[in-house]
């Protein structure tokens, strides 16, 4: 099997990579032989080669660099997604695949243009929050930290919703986004980690079987945990 | 009339708030409801000194103090450091003549990052004394690019800035700028070629965003850098660390002034060397600040040494959500050639807000603790199991690392049988669920 962890270099924000090591580590206690490549800005990878495609999250500055290499991927890119592979794009990379992108000097950039939103980034501002979210493929929902400058619009089909945290926007609770196995979200750094479950379900979907699930104790346990204090919050 | 009230009021609540033990923000928060611009009516000295960054304020701030002080200048600094405007205000106003004259030499104002413009628009500091930028509170702070346009709005023409040439994001708000001082350290022999960690921020550069080339790394993205593209590179330094032996514990300034380190840590080197600098720029001969740094203790409270049953320690206060403040801590005990064990507590991830986040583990370079001077890792606290994920992918047999949700049961398990040095590794938030069950020396 093959992973490919695009722009590990500079979209990397919050131990993204990790998302990486967690499939990499549950297809080997699978029993597969596992490569990963690490690929960045002036590479070219065909990404029909690959089993699994990762991109994290990354500065605003940064992001603007990625997106312009990125837009020589847009057609394999929807070519990939449509032959139901899975991709995970977490942060604000997944913001590139949209119509455009306005700084907050009021600057627009054109996205990929694969979906049909639009993102916003606000100047000297960020939204935080703990994040519980619901999706409905999970039996159990995804939580995680949200940190972002952006506010999005327009996404028809997103991921999950938040019964607590902040969403795509302030006016919904609708976060992400998600097309066949695509799965683009805004809770950053080692989402798979975090929720061990997501993890077992691209696992899957990857494999086409049932993965190996009994090496995910520990990260079963932080989920508890995690789960239970922000649930306390709620109340 | 306005100001001599504000400033009395000021007075009289930080003497109530000092018996009663409330903290040092509301004197100043009150003042600055009464008399929004107070800081702009008072009498400042000739020389404010600023200072800002990720990490390392409050410990080159009390350094700088105390080489004044020593040197026979008054300081009035934010020693309790509150350093969001309020505190400022507060420390400002009870140094203070009631007729607004602050009665110091020198001001010296340890300024958080975020808000720096808020004090700074009121006060214009002389000079500006910017740290470094690392991921820091993510929570809060986003990532190093949104603080570093934070601190770009708080920095006024006329200021001179002190900057450290070693990290290419603080060093861009030297670029183009005629007054600037700048502080950094040789190729030293606890370098590193290639740069050891878990991600790498200075991997492309600030200005251009082409890859940049390290002739050496000091740790991190800290170091000597030269982008491949657009002629950004580490700036010559006026004031300069020549050498260090981290082993016997010692640092050399400017070819000259050997200091002997109480910390044996990179991190240590840093502070110490912007201190010196400061002090230089106002004056202070370079073998006075050297003899005032030898074998410095900080008194902060952030080192501290303790016994437990016949075990000796130190707890090294590192900073949750802060990565590089945790490798700092980690490369200390791994320098411990007689073996120490180790104790990590992450219990309460913040004790300003609530959080559950834990992304920032993942960015530690915990690897290094696979190494043969660590003997046993003692993991505890209410995130233990996401600590033990993360060990779990540092190649640490799992022989070596002990997990324990409870601190005092972690703390027993130290206390039982076994006699190397003790390390322990945590934030202010819990590391009094730790003190409070070892006895400090």
């Amino acid at each position: 099997m093959k992973l490919l962890h695009l722009y590990h270099d500079i979209m990397n924000l919050y131990g993204d990579y990790a998302n990486v090591l967690a499939v990499q580590r549950i297809l080997e206690n699978s029993g597969e032989e596992v490569t990963v490549e690490r690929l960045s800005l002036g590479d070219d990878a065909t990404l029909s080669d690959y089993d699994f495609i990762f991109i994290g999250s990354g500065t605003e500055r940064n992001q603007k660099v990625v997106l312009e290499d990125f837009k020589k991927y847009r057609e394999q890119l929807a070519g990939y997604i449509a032959s139901d592979k899975p991709l995970l794009m977490t942060g604000n990379s997944f913001e590139m695949l949209g119509n455009t992108i306005t700084d907050g000097d009021g600057t627009a950039f054109d996205g990929l243009k694969l979906y049909d939103f639009t993102v916003t980034e606000q100047r000297g501002k960020r939204s935080t929050a703990d994040v519980i979210a619901s999706c409905d493929f999970l039996d159990k929902p995804l939580v995680g930290f949200i940190n972002k400058s952006s506010m999005i619009t327009g996404v028809r089909n997103p991921l999950c919703t938040v019964t607590f945290g902040i969403g795509n926007n302030d006016a919904g609770q609708t976060e992400g986004i998600a097309d066949r196995h695509f799965y683009g979200t805004h809770i950053t750094g080692p989402v798979l980690q975090k929720n061990p479950h997501f993890l077992l379900y691209i696992a899957g979907l990857i494999l086409g079987r049932k993965p190996a699930d009994d090496c995910l104790l520990y990260e079963q346990k932080g989920y508890d945990n995690t789960l239970k204090k922000l649930s306390e919050r709620i109340k | 009339m306005k100001k001599f009230f504000t400033i009395l009021i000021c007075k009289l609540l930080r003497f109530v708030g000092k018996l009663i033990g409330k903290g040092s923000s509301m004197p100043g928060q009150v003042a600055l409801k009464l008399c929004p611009d107070i800081l702009k009516r008072v009498e400042l000295p000739r020389y404010i000194i600023a200072i800002t960054g990720s990490n390392g304020k409050t410990s080159t701030v009390e350094m700088i103090a105390h080489i004044l002080t020593q040197n026979g200048k008054t300081v009035a600094w934010n020693r309790e450091g509150s350093n969001q405007i309020e505190g400022v205000t507060t420390m400002v106003l009870s140094n203070a003549t009631l007729s607004g004259k602050v009665k110091a030499d020198i001001l010296l104002i340890e300024s958080d990052e975020r808000y720096a413009k808020k004090t700074f628009s009121y006060i214009e500091p002389t000079d500006y004394v910017i740290t470094n930028l690392y991921r820091d509170q993510l929570t809060r702070n986003g990532h190093p690019e949104f603080v570093f346009d934070a601190i770009a709005d708080s920095i006024h023409d006329g200021t001179r800035l002190i900057l450290n040439a070693d990290d290419p994001l603080v060093s861009v708000f030297g670029n183009g700028r005629e007054n600037v001082v700048w502080f950094g350290a040789d190729e030293l022999s606890s370098d590193e070629k290639e740069l050891h960690s878990v991600y790498n921020d200075g991997a492309y550069c600030p200005l251009c965003k082409a890859p940049m080339d390290y002739s050496t790394h000091h740790y991190n993205h800290i170091g000597h850098y030269a982008c491949t593209s657009c002629g950004y590179r580490r700036h010559d330094t006026g004031y300069t660390v020549t050498a260090v032996d981290l082993r016997e514990g010692w640092l050399e300034l400017d070819g000259k002034y050997r200091i002997s380190l109480a910390l044996k840590s990179l991190y240590n080197i840093y502070n110490i060397l912007a201190a010196y600098t400061v002090a230089r720029l106002v004056g202070i001969d370079g073998q006075a600040i050297a003899d005032d740094m030898n074998d410095y203790v900080l008194k902060n409270g952030r080192v501290i040494q303790f016994r437990l049953g016949t075990r000796k320690g130190t707890l090294l206060t590192s900073k949750h959500e802060n990565s590089i403040s945790y490798d700092h801590s980690i490369r200390v005990a791994c320098a411990c050639e007689q073996g120490a064990d180790v104790l990590i507590i992450v219990d309460a991830v913040s004790r300003k807000y609530f959080t559950s986040d834990v992304s920032w583990l993942w960015d530690i370079d915990f690897e290094m603790l696979n190494n043969e001077n660590i003997h046993e890792i003692v993991l505890a606290g209410a995130y233990v199991n996401d600590l033990a994920a993360r060990f779990s992918y540092t190649g640490i047999p799992q022989e070596k690392i002990k997990l324990y949700e409870d601190i005092p049961e972690a703390v027993d398990y130290l206390n039982s049988g076994r006699n190397e040095y003790i390390y322990t590794i945590t934030c202010f938030s819990d590391k009094e669920k730790f003190l409070s069950k070892v006895e400090e020396v």
